[in-house]
């Protein structure tokens, strides 16, 4: 799914964003996947790019600069698993509204880098508990570069 | 320990607490937030007179960092305590948190209001803020739900607010018996020291329904 509010104009460029989330999910089997976006200049993180929801949310969510799994990864510059939502989670619950808003139990988000910057985040997703196999971390890393790439060649319009 | 003791303990407890919430976010809000912004208009300032271009950037750096730390601590502030219920009153400050819960947990909610608002003491707003607060928290993380009703009603004696929402819904004796409940406890106990009542029905597969009332006397309100 694509949410329009805070996509880029081109078609071809948002196909290629959902292309990506589709076919991670695909190749991991995983329940969920998604792009997290900071807006130029602004604390604030959307989800523009999704794969699996079960519903809209993800288009009205926006996540503070630090706060929730994408905007701890973006903040932190690393990657972060949640193995048992909400089970040994920092902070509450209600800080990770993706997690929430999805039902997942468990997530492995990876940075995603603009001009050397973390930017955004990519996010696999379960709706059980489960530890991330490195085969699954690999395949992740592997998308982020296409979705790097594709990210340099338009940053909300930069 | 008798249960009036108890009662007792527990409205100076929650007294306590929010009084210490509201102390922090003024604080934050007041001391801090003035603070950041004289470090930032000062590295401004600084910046404009620094010729060496590796400095300049450093320190356009660090006045970004400042300034994102502004917005972090306002927001911070804004989410300890509302300051608007004591500005604009009790409706402005709900409609306002519900615009951040949507923004926040992607939950539409829609909002209903019949009569006109009347004064009700900070106190008590504050009560009612933080009983529908935690109703729809809940209904954010239990009810599987993208969308829920909040109506106020004004009425000459009384403010009703009612929140529903078509969700998972839960059977309440079961959450009663496995002692479920402590957050709606919380919620009844809030509202009764306000001098209100706050009731909850709930069936599984047909939603939960929060109801909220608040005495209102004549003469400059509650």
């Amino acid at each position: 799914m694509e949410c329009k509010r805070n996509s880029p104009n081109n078609d071809d460029l948002v196909n290629s964003f959902l292309l990506e989330c589709n076919l991670l999910r695909e190749n991991i089997s995983c329940d969920f996947t998604g792009i997290a976006i900071q807006k130029p200049d602004e604390l604030d993180i959307v989800w523009p790019y999704v794969s699996g929801n079960r519903n809209e949310k993800y288009k009205y969510l926006t996540v503070r600069y630090g706060k929730g799994i994408a905007g701890k990864v973006i903040s932190t510059g690393s990657p972060m698993t949640i193995a048992s939502f909400p089970n040994n989670i920092i902070g509450r619950s209600t800080d990770y509204p993706i997690m929430l808003a999805e039902k997942l139990l468990s997530a492995y988000a990876y940075p995603l880098q603009f001009k050397g910057v973390p930017k955004g985040a990519l996010l696999i997703g379960f709706r059980d508990s489960r530890t991330f196999s490195q085969d699954d971390k690999d395949k992740v890393q592997t998308t982020v570069q296409k979705v790097e790439a594709l990210l340099a060649s338009n940053y909300f319009g930069r | 320990m008798e249960l009036k003791d108890i009662n007792h303990a527990s409205t100076y407890i929650i007294q306590s607490q929010e009084e210490e919430i509201k102390r922090i976010a003024l604080e934050l809000h007041e001391g801090i937030s003035q603070n950041l912004y004289s470090l930032y208009t000062g590295l401004e300032f600084i910046q404009s007179g620094i010729g060496q271009p590796h400095i300049q950037a450093y320190t356009r750096e660090l006045t970004e960092l400042v300034n994102r730390t502004i917005k972090e601590v306002r927001l911070l502030s804004v989410e300890l305590y509302p300051s608007t219920l004591m500005t604009l009153g009790l409706s402005a400050a709900l409609k306002s948190y519900i615009k951040l819960f949507t923004s926040t947990f992607g939950v539409i909610i829609n909002i209903k209001t019949v009569g006109i608002e009347r004064n009700v003491s900070e106190e008590k707003s504050l009560a009612v803020f933080r009983t529908c607060q935690e109703a729809l928290i809940n209904i954010a993380k239990y009810a599987d739900t993208s969308e829920a009703n909040l109506s106020f009603t004004w009425e000459e004696e009384s403010l009703r607010i009612v929140i529903d929402d078509i969700g998972l819904g839960f059977d309440v004796q079961e959450a009663i018996d496995r002692k479920l409940f402590k957050g709606i406890a919380a919620m009844k106990q809030r509202m009764i020291i306000a001098g209100g009542d706050c009731h909850l029905s709930s069936s599984l597969g047909k939603g939960t329904k929060v109801t909220i009332v608040l005495p209102i006397r004549e003469l400059g309100g509650v």
